[in-house]
């Protein structure tokens, strides 16, 4: 399968090896680097600047590059294929905010900001120039406490069983604060404002809050609540001389980062509905506008994530990615161009999606022939329990959304536009989301945005809570344990029609 | 007139509850479990072979393809709203004792948890493997439990639980349930309970599925 490259990320520091002919979208994705057109070659926001090493051009991206009129060094990272040693700048740090074109009108500040996403999986920190909203450096680190569970309640029962909360609170705070300590120390500036955006667990994790009423129904949390810290109780470098901001809940398992997510989408901000979905293991969605927003989460579980899944994995390395079958045969994208060790959430959805339209598998979810499982691209496949795993997972969400549109009395085709959060996002393929009825949208309706709760807490920096109050105020959140409709619903979004 | 528990049994399995349902497409238009039930009964066929010859065993194929992974969710729920149909016929005779069921069994979800989805599959297996369930529906605790003990000794306890947080909740339960009568029968399930944690608290039955749990039940009642 080819030789070995390296390639180096600035201004990350990162060095990486990787195969020959691997897509740069593949490796580069997990240092926080976002697609914004979803990888059509359309929008430059993932254009990459060649300080050494070369990447080919084909014709396409040639005229890519030229239509957005970039310098001979640049490339579109989403049409590049590594066949030599590289390094590369990574550009999408120096533009605004909002990798896309729209517009966040915002009063320019004084100094530096730092913006934080605290997920249960992953921590991402960027240091922002506040003068001119350009980010000036990023780091990113794994949460500390995946060694306690992978999900949000396992480490509920940690934190109450074992008496655990202040060893989890301790290597999360040290986490952050080693994240912001190496952004002051490379850039040695002063920042005068630092916001956190988490879950509800990470939330009440990070402020040392009992978990207990989480644990357990009524799952009451500190909601709409903002938690502010000084830089010295959090161990934050001297020249930080700003309060620290964990934007509040809101409500329940809906968390702070999906606030961040309604100011990313600025639902709130919108004549028209507009609906957020995350892809994760809440599965928290969001319906709304600016004179009213619900939000709920729907528990979809690790489907997504390549959790409960029989060769499941995580969006890397040597994870099938997305499956396609164009008539001539079905191709498979593996990450990393490597041989498959397993499959992703965007394959599972793609290889059932595919053996539908191939009529493998019926619109039960049963496999026709019998068998208990499909083989894709060996030793890969997937089984009868991992359709049935993604039929939870995908009724759920689409139960839940059917719900808050019947709550605000709409339908569907009244929600303008719909925007699809989540690590994994990049890699989905849309038209395949809607025929397994993951998400009932017109297709030209649905937007993948990437990390929505990053991009709200870089805009939460240039906000005051007065500013942040009124969305509050307009959001409620709903428990759907308590809509008796709920089962049937939940059994007819687990349908493929 | 055995074909009429045969078209019967077919309706439950596949989840035709009465004329105007539109599920399963196939059978569109056809008499359901409510017609079909009610013409048996008019055409004096007893109500315990209705039960016996056609319910439970229409539950029982569903329940058996559940098992395999061949059916889901939504088709037995299609399959308790046909049985449901036909039940609402047979109930008389049950409080008149023309049929027999064999034991009666108490369900309900863990408190702290509100996931019944689960638990009401179980129910309906059970109701259609000719059991009397009671259901508690969801955050039992043994409060409400204890009452249905005190009136009915012997009514077998089962228990579902969703949640990791909240499934410590059923130890407490087995153990009141114990200590009022050692040999009362107590089963659990539900997603993240196994066999281990189902001997750690001195359960009777665990059952990662409705169909074994109708095993167990079944091989108590005779
Ligand atoms: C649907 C669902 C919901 C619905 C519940 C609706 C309802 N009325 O039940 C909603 C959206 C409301 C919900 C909410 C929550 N959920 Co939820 N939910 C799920 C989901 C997607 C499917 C569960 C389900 O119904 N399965 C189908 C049924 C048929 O399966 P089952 O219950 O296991 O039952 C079968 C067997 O176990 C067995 N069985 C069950 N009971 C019994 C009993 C006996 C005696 C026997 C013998 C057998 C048996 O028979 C059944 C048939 O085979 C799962 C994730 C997943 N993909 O599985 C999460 C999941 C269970 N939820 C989870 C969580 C955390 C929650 C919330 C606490 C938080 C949140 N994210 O919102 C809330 C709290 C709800 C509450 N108040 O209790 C977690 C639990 C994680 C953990 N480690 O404990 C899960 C696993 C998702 C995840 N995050 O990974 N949820």
């Amino acid at each position: 399968m080819g030789r070995d490259f390296t390639i180096k990320l600035e201004p990350l520091g990162e060095k990486l090896r990787v195969k020959e002919n691997t897509p740069l979208k593949d490796i580069l994705f997990k240092y926080g680097i976002e697609f914004p057109c979803g990888g059509k070659g359309i929008c430059g926001g993932c254009k990459i600047k060649m300080l050494d090493g070369d990447i080919p051009l084909n014709r396409e991206h040639q005229q890519a590059l030229n239509k957005l009129g970039l310098s001979p060094d640049i490339r579109l990272a989403c049409r590049s294929i590594v066949t030599s040693d590289l390094t590369l700048e990574i550009d999408q740090f120096e533009t605004f905010i909002l990798a896309d074109s729209s517009s966040f009108r915002f009063t320019p500040a004084e100094g530096f900001g730092i913006a934080i996403d605290l997920g249960t999986t992953t921590l991402v920190a960027q240091l922002l120039d506040l003068s001119t909203g350009h980010v000036l450096d990023a780091v990113t680190r794994l949460n500390p406490q995946a060694e306690f569970g992978a999900d949000v309640i396992s480490r509920i029962e940690y934190a109450i069983r074992n008496a655990g909360l202040s060893v989890l609170q301790n290597l999360i705070r040290e986490s952050i604060a080693a994240m912001v300590n190496k952004l002051i120390f490379r850039h040695k500036v002063a920042v005068t404002k630092v916001v956190i955006v988490g879950n509800t667990v990470m939330q009440h994790i990070f402020s040392g809050l009992d978990l207990t009423p989480l644990s357990a129904y009524p799952f009451e949390s500190k909601k709409k609540a903002f938690y502010s810290f000084s830089p010295e109780e959090l161990k934050f470098h001297t020249e930080i001389n700003a309060e620290v901001l964990f934007l509040p809940s809101l409500g329940s398992f809906v968390g702070s980062d999906i606030l961040a997510g309604i100011l990313a989408t600025r639902l709130h901000q919108s004549k028209k509905y507009i609906a957020l979905i995350d892809l994760g293991t809440n599965g928290e969605i969001v319906v709304g506008n600016k004179d009213k927003i619900l939000c709920a989460s729907t528990a979809a579980g690790p489907a997504f994530e390549g959790t409960n899944i029989r060769m499941g994995m995580r969006a890397s390395t040597g994870a099938i990615s997305s499956i396609r079958d164009n008539g001539d045969g079905i191709k498979f994208h593996v990450i990393g161009n490597e041989v498959p060790k397993g499959i992703c959430g965007s394959g599972l959805i793609d290889a059932i999606a595919v053996f539908i339209k191939k009529d493998i598998i019926d619109v039960g979810g049963k496999i026709k022939d019998n068998t208990d499982h499909i083989e894709l691209k060996p030793p890969v496949i997937i089984s009868q329990r991992d359709i049935r795993e993604l039929q939870l997972a995908k009724g759920a969400i689409a139960a839940g959304l059917q719900i808050l549109l019947d709550q605000l009395e709409i339908t569907h085709d009244q929600v303008e536009s719909v925007y699809i959060a989540g690590a994994f996002g990049n890699f989905i393929n849309i038209e395949n989301t809607r025929r397994i009825g993951l998400i009932e949208f017109q297709e030209d309706k649905i937007h993948k945005m990437g990390n929505t709760a990053l991009i709200g807490a870089k805009m939460s920096l240039f906000l005051d809570e007065e500013d942040i109050e009124p969305i509050l105020a307009i959001t409620d959140h709903v428990s759907l344990e308590m809509i008796p409709d709920f089962q049937d619903l939940f059994a007819d979004k687990m349908m493929f029609e | 007139m055995s074909d009429i528990l045969e078209k019967l049994t077919v309706c439950v399995e596949r989840g035709k509850a009465n004329k105007v349902s539109p599920y399963p497409p196939d059978l569109k238009g056809q008499d359901g479990a409510d017609e079909l039930t009610a013409e048996a009964i008019k055409k004096g066929i007893s109500p315990d072979d209705i039960l016996q010859k056609a319910l439970v065993v229409g539950m029982s194929n569903i329940g058996q393809k559940f098992s395999e992974g061949k059916a889901f969710v939504p088709e037995m729920l299609m399959s308790a709203k046909a049985m449901k149909a036909a039940m609402v016929h047979l109930k008389p005779f049950f409080t008149s004792g023309e049929v027999k069921q064999k034991g009666t069994v108490v369900l309900g979800t863990i408190q702290g948890d509100l996931h019944d989805i689960g638990k009401n599959l179980v129910a309906m297996m059970v109701e259609g493997a000719g059991w009397k369930v009671i259901d508690l529906g969801v955050d039992v605790g043994f409060d409400k439990i204890e009452q249905i003990l005190k009136d009915n000794p012997g009514t077998i306890v089962g228990l579902s639980a969703l949640l990791t947080t909240t499934m410590v909740n059923m130890k407490t339960v087995v153990e009141k349930v114990k200590a009022m009568n050692p040999d009362n029968i107590v089963m659990i399930g539900g997603a993240p309970v196994t066999q281990d944690y189902c001997d750690e608290i001195g359960a009777d039955f665990y059952s990662s599925d409705p169909q074994g749990a109708i095993d167990y039940l079944n091989g108590i009642a005779s």
